[in-house]
């Protein structure tokens, strides 16, 4: 059975024979022409739409939670004001 | 005897509103699934050339956040309410929102298309400075305070800040730069029909996200107002400590 390290580097080693000797090999890393060019187009793509919906639902939920509180603090203090005014008209009654 | 609930306009708008975010997210699924699945690979670019079909759309939802921006800021210093305000601030918050999309996604594709992430292209740079303005904005809104002074400042900014939408159209056009022309040399770009349908897609859509999201903020807005006058209304009550409600 092949170890699966092994298996990687068979997968995704450059064709051709590695150039230079062992020693060179191991002093100095080498970088392949074409840089960022040889970048997966899948990873790319999904990267960039992975970030669309992260930005988007973050958005969305931050703002659904925020509309919750704010309408919950509104709703408690309207009925306290409610409350209170019903109180001073009592009152106010109360003395006339 | 059953109790009949009365059906308030909050209510309705709360309906049409949850209604609107369900439509959105089918017609989204939908458009994913046909680029995913029916609009075909490109030629040169490969798969990742499919980032455009959300890529273009978000840029044209950044203008329709910006045009909002505009108009409620316009509004705003014209008329005074709190509605134009909270459109303008919605508005921003929507340009801004888009803005990070397509500095997101553009450079990602770019990586694949010309090799790097970023160039100083003019309509890369004009975008982001644009995003720049609306950022400038937002931040304003949130560490400034509520004052009618603050509100009228970022007003100002909103209705300068739609001054470089045509800049970032037509720089590509004048200046040159390596940005594609697909869509702004007269839409023949696109060399396959069902690419034409899922840009369509992609534009309906991110329309819809746009709307949604401008409507969420605004709402949003429109509530913090709300609990800014029932506070003050509290206050003088003796409900509440002033400054610690």
């Amino acid at each position: 059975m092949t170890p699966l390290f092994a298996l990687q580097a068979q997968t995704s080693a450059p064709a051709g024979k590695p150039t230079g000797t062992t020693e060179e090999r191991g002093e100095v890393f080498k970088p392949v022409d074409g840089g960022n060019t040889m970048q997966s187009g899948e990873a790319l793509l999904v990267e960039a739409y992975a970030a669309f919906w992260l930005v988007l639902f973050a958005l969305i939920a931050l703002g659904w939670r925020r509309q919750r509180q704010l309408d919950q603090r509104v709703g408690d203090l309207e009925t306290a004001i409610d409350r209170a005014r019903a109180a001073q008209e009592s009152a106010e009654k109360k003395s006339a | 005897m059953t109790k009949r609930t009365q059906i308030t306009p909050t209510d309705r708008a709360s309906l049409a509103f949850y209604l609107l975010i369900a439509v959105t997210a089918a017609i989204t699924v939908g458009a994913v699934h046909f680029i995913a699945f029916r609009a075909p690979t490109e030629a040169t670019m490969g798969i990742v050339q499919k980032v455009f079909y959300f890529h273009v759309p978000s840029a044209y939802a950044m203008y329709l956040g910006a045009t909002a921006c505009f108009v409620g800021s316009a509004g705003y210093l014209a008329k005074g309410t709190r509605g134009w305000d909270a459109l303008a601030k919605a508005g921003a918050e929507t340009a801004v929102t888009m803005g990070l999309m397509v500095l997101i996604s553009g450079p990602l594709w770019a990586a694949k298309a010309w090799g790097v992430y970023w160039t100083w292209d003019p309509r890369l740079t004009t975008s982001m400075l644009s995003v720049l303005i609306y950022v400038a904005y937002v931040v304003l809104r949130a560490f400034s305070g509520g004052g009618e002074a603050e509100r009228k400042f970022a007003a100002a900014l909103g209705v300068l800040g739609a001054a470089n939408l045509p800049i970032i159209h037509f720089s590509v056009q004048k200046w040159g730069g390596n940005h594609p022309k697909v869509i702004t040399k007269g839409g023949g770009g696109l060399q396959h029909p069902d690419m034409k349908t899922a840009l369509m897609l992609g534009f309906l859509s991110f329309t819809l996200i746009a709307i949604v999201v401008l409507w969420q903020r605004a709402r949003l807005e429109l509530a913090a107002s709300r609990l800014a006058d029932a506070e003050q209304e509290a206050v003088e009550l003796g409900l509440v400590e002033e400054g610690n409600p």
